[in-house]
């Protein structure tokens, strides 16, 4: 064979296998790196930094990463296409994370919105009138004022929150039980 | 090895055919050769699209009065069930890239085969027990949860769900090892001097297709596999009287199913640009904007999921930002169907039978396609939902895109695959046949659901009955009319005439070896100087040059 | 065939290597492919398991107090452990593909054999922290009992075990499947099929095994260590 092609493009040393060979030194400096990101993340965990806890440990987690990927992985020093397959992946693994949460978190306006309408039933009934209109519907509102007064007015017609789900389950324990 | 020396053979005008080059049923059984593999892919996928269809008319046929008539409720849940399970995930998914992709993608390409060829023969096997899986679910205790199995009903359902979804789970390996194969083949395998200018619009399809596989089907794994664990255990993720969120099962699935509509679709987008560019024998029209609106649509598959969520208690805010992202998928689909309609513009169209698929297709696509924007704009939708309207939409953009789109396909590379002409007149007949019965049973259903007619019913109030039995008679001219298809076809197989090399006069790779291949495809490796679409002088007679 | 043409010049020899596939033009061609199509392999296993992270983060902002309640009964030090033995594997894999680059089979061989100790261990100490949860009652979804075994967790602990399982039993079966490759991997160097220009199985293992190290890296702190 006179001529060889890759991807359509001719090659000029194709029968050279010219990879990259990373020295000793390398392999222990990540080793070493990991093991002491690794202590500093098990340390950490024992002092009580509250929320940032969360983003000091996925800091740690993201370099440790970064660190296999690039050296014991070799992509620092391989086809670019495949830091591209790489890099693009986690693209779309933050466009799976990025919407679902988005949902997750926006819907609480969702139910504050409900809880406006509980607020302005008990305005209504404090003789203030009509503060927020949350549904227009006339027979639907009948429905859900209906389901209000039968709660007591305090709570219900919103959206079961984490605390109606816990009563839920031990309802239902109480039941399997 | 023997092929080894069969394809240096010094005489490559009596070499055998791919079909013959090897006898004998082992010789399919294991083959890795990807155009047996493709036709056996086709068999496959045509059985599931005949038993899938056949469940289709036994659901107008109940439909065509408005009481029960032969079949109950839960009896008419597990059929459209069944219906749509099949045929999505055992038909359209692997129809165009499994099937015609696997034929054609390495030929196109000037390669010999994919590059991981006993890969493919495991993705076919890998098909084959999904298969099997969905098979014994139907005939344990059937399948009544809709083809998106959402939860709490799927977790708390006395059928055979988990069966059901195992199968399923499977399916999709075999869709990742063959997306997998199919990226790397086009990124690796290429003829000398196919740069990514040259290649044919079908192959961009096909990789765009390939990427969405490889990326969106891992996701359809896990939330099956959370599905089937939280139905045996219980552990509560989805389950909303266990703590769980059933909007929750909602994401997970549509973050793979909305870009599963593309893997449908976007092949069928290829095979028609193929079809009117090599039948009108006109340079195509915008390639590079064809090829990278397939693209573009992969992207965007994957961040329009939401606008199936519109009324399943998703945020509002969330609603709209799906709505609006929605909307911007017709704008690289109208630049496909523009550059279609603009290529067929002033060409030397032959209307043969590919080609008046391809106006079939620019047809219904279109309707199909312009139907979804008043599904997702968010406030049209909260009526439309769950009607018949959707039913209609999907039905467009499936049946008559993909469908349509695949069954021209068929008739274009068909000569190719099997080395036999098909009879035109027959051809023609069928296509017509196809169209009138395809717009009867669906264009009457965007009228019953806009009414209210809701989806997944099956008895409904008598106001609606005449619109139902004209779309049920419909549905039994397009069964005739894809029988009549599937009868001529095979008649052609035993009776048709040889095809020549290059019947429509196309300038892709796969026209310049013989009517069937050989084994390894090429006599020699073929290199590549233009673009694929640069048809030389109309007068010139078809099949003349190479 | 490459009897016939073993006199053929050294640098020519690409078209009859015995490990040429008849569709491949070059050994090039072929390595790249089987590179590519293992990183898309990969970028399908970070897909999959991302599924499961992101269950976990949801679980997280729905029962925020239940999970950290929850997470306190994880062992930290198995855990911590187990990283630690991760990690090690991880190294001495890395060591194993530096050794078939440089032609030494046999440091090869003994780098898997590390390798495959490493991941080893890291299923014994798994076997004693599942057991003991299983002891414990902390099982997931509707077989969870930990409230009869004394252990009273506020909330909805059955979730937090139910995904906790979930993910660290995807993440065992893929280290095992891994254990399978590289013992595979082992006998496929003793009888002499890896040189220093034909290694790309080894490679591709170890892509494999560097990937199953990952998730742990995020897997250990979200799930043992992050309140």
């Amino acid at each position: 064979m006179a001529k060889v092609f890759l991807n359509g493009q001719p090659v000029e040393h194709a029968h050279e296998v010219h990879e990259h060979i990373s020295p000793m030194s390398t392999y222990n400096a990540v080793i070493g790196a990991l093991f002491v990101l690794t202590g500093l993340t098990f340390a950490v965990s024992f002092a009580d930094l509250g929320p940032a806890s969360l983003t000091v440990a996925m800091l740690v987690a993201f370099i440790k990463a970064s660190l296999v990927v690039a050296y014991f992985m070799h992509l620092k020093y391989d086809d670019k296409y495949h830091l591209f397959v790489f890099l693009g992946t986690i693209i779309f693994v933050g466009i799976f994370f990025g919407f679902t949460m988005f949902d997750m978190k926006s819907r609480d306006a969702l139910n504050d919105e409900q809880e406006t309408f509980v607020r302005w039933k008990e305005q209504e009934n404090a003789g203030k009138g009509l503060a927020v209109g949350v549904d227009n519907v006339p027979e639907r509102r009948a429905k859900v004022l209906a389901e209000i007064e039968a709660h007591g007015g305090g709570h219900g017609g919103g959206h079961g929150g984490g605390e109606h789900k816990a009563e839920a389950k031990a309802e239902h324990k109480a039941a399997a039980h | 090895m023997s092929t080894a020396v069969q394809s240096h053979d010094p005489h490559p005008a009596v070499e055998p055919s791919y079909l013959v080059s090897k006898r004998g049923l082992m010789s399919w059984l294991v083959t890795v050769d990807h155009k047996r593999l493709g036709l056996m892919y086709l068999a496959s996928v045509m059985f599931f699209f005949l038993i899938a269809g056949i469940l289709a008319i036994a659901l107008r046929t109940e439909l065509f009065t408005p009481d029960q008539d032969f079949m109950s409720a839960q009896t008419y849940n597990q059929v459209f069930t069944l219906h749509g399970a099949i045929m999505v995930f055992l038909f359209i998914i692997p129809s165009v890239p499994a099937a015609l992709g696997n034929f054609l993608l390495p030929l196109m390409l000037g390669a010999k085969d994919v590059a991981f060829p006993r890969l493919n023969l495991l993705s076919f096997y890998v098909y084959s027990v999904a298969a099997v899986f969905l098979i014994v679910a139907i005939l344990t205790s059937g399948l009544d949860t809709g083809w998106t199995f959402y939860t709490p009903y799927s977790t708390s359902t006395g059928t055979a769900v988990i069966t059901a979804t195992t199968g399923v789970f499977i399916a999709g390996f075999s869709s990742i090892l063959t997306g997998l194969n199919f990226v790397v083949t086009v990124h690796k395998m290429r003829a000398p001097g196919m740069n990514w200018n040259r290649m044919p619009l079908f192959v961009w399809a096909i990789y765009s297709t390939a990427v969405i596989q490889v990326l969106a089907t891992p996701v359809l794994a896990i939330t099956l596999l959370l599905l089937i664990i939280e139905r045996s255990l219980g552990i509560g993720i989805f389950d909303p009287a266990m703590g769980g969120d059933p909007v929750l099962f909602q994401h997970f699935f549509w973050f793979y199913s909305h870009p599963a509509v593309y893997i449908m679709i976007l092949p069928g987008f290829g095979i028609i640009s193929e079809i009117i560019t090599v039948h009108s024998r006109k340079h195509i029209f915008g390639y590079k904007a064809i090829a990278l609106s397939s693209v573009a649509i992969a992207v965007i598959s994957f961040v329009v999921w939401g606008h199936h969520l519109f009324v399943s208690g998703q945020s509002e805010l969330a609603g709209v930002l799906f709505s609006f992202l929605t909307f911007a998928v017709g704008v690289p689909t109208a630049i496909k169907v523009f550059s279609w309609v603009a290529t067929l513009y002033k060409g030397s169209i032959q209307y043969n039978t590919a080609c008046w698929y391809g106006m079939a297709f620019l047809w219904t696509f279109t309707v199909g396609g312009l139907t979804g924007l008043p599904l997702s704009t968010l406030a049209i939708d909260v009526h439309l939902h769950d009607t018949y309207f959707v039913v209609a939409h999907f039905h467009y953009v499936m049946v008559g895109g993909t469908v349509v789109a695949f069954i021209g396909g068929l008739h274009h590379w068909w000569p190719k695959m099997t080395g036999k002409m098909f009879n035109e007149t027959a051809g023609k007949i069928g296509c017509l046949l196809v169209f009138i019965g395809f717009n009867v049973t669906f264009m009457t259903q965007f009228f019953l659901g806009h009414q209210g007619m809701p989806r997944r019913y099956y008895a409904y109030l008598p106001e609606y009955q005449t619109m139902h039995q004209v779309s049920t008679i419909g549905s039994w001219i397009l069964a005739a009319g894809l029988l009549w298809t599937l009868i001529y076809l095979l008649h052609s197989l035993f009776k048709g005439e040889k095809a020549p090399s290059n019947p429509w006069g196309g300038v892709t790779l796969e026209w310049a070896t013989q009517s069937p291949p050989i084994e390894h495809n090429f006599h020699e490796t073929p290199h590549v100087h233009g673009s694929p679409y640069d048809f030389p002088e109309i007068d010139k007679s078809a099949g003349g040059h190479h | 065939m490459s009897n016939e043409h073993a006199h053929a010049p050294a640098h020519d020899d690409d078209e009859h290597n015995p490990h040429l596939a008849h569709h491949f033009d070059t050994m090039g061609q072929q390595t790249a492919s089987a590179k590519l199509g293992m990183w898309l392999f990969l970028a399908t296993e970070i897909l999959m398991f991302s599924g499961l992270f992101l269950a976990y983060f949801i679980l997280r902002m729905l029962y925020p107090e239940m999970v950290l309640e929850a997470h306190e009964h994880l062992s930290k030090w198995a855990g911590g452990i187990n990283t630690v033995v991760l990690l090690t594997s991880s190294y001495t894999m890395a060591l194993g593909v530096r050794s078939i680059q440089l032609g030494d089979v046999k440091k090869l061989r003994l780098m898997l054999v590390l390798t495959i100790l490493c991941g080893c261990i890291f299923m014994v100490v798994k076997y004693f922290e599942y057991s003991a949860k299983f002891e414990h009652g902390m099982l997931p979804g509707k077989y969870y009992s930990a409230h009869l075994h004394g252990y009273e967790i506020d909330g909805l602990p059955h979730i937090f075990f139910g995904v906790y399982f979930m993910m660290t039993g995807l993440h065992g079966i893929h280290v095992a499947i891994g254990l399978a490759i590289m013992l595979w991997m082992f006998v496929r160097a003793g009888r002499g099929e890896f040189g220093a220009k034909n290694y790309v199985a080894i490679e591709n293992t170890g892509l494999y095994w560097h990937l199953v190290d990952l998730i742990w890296i995020f897997l250990f702190p979200l799930l043992y260590l992050v309140k």
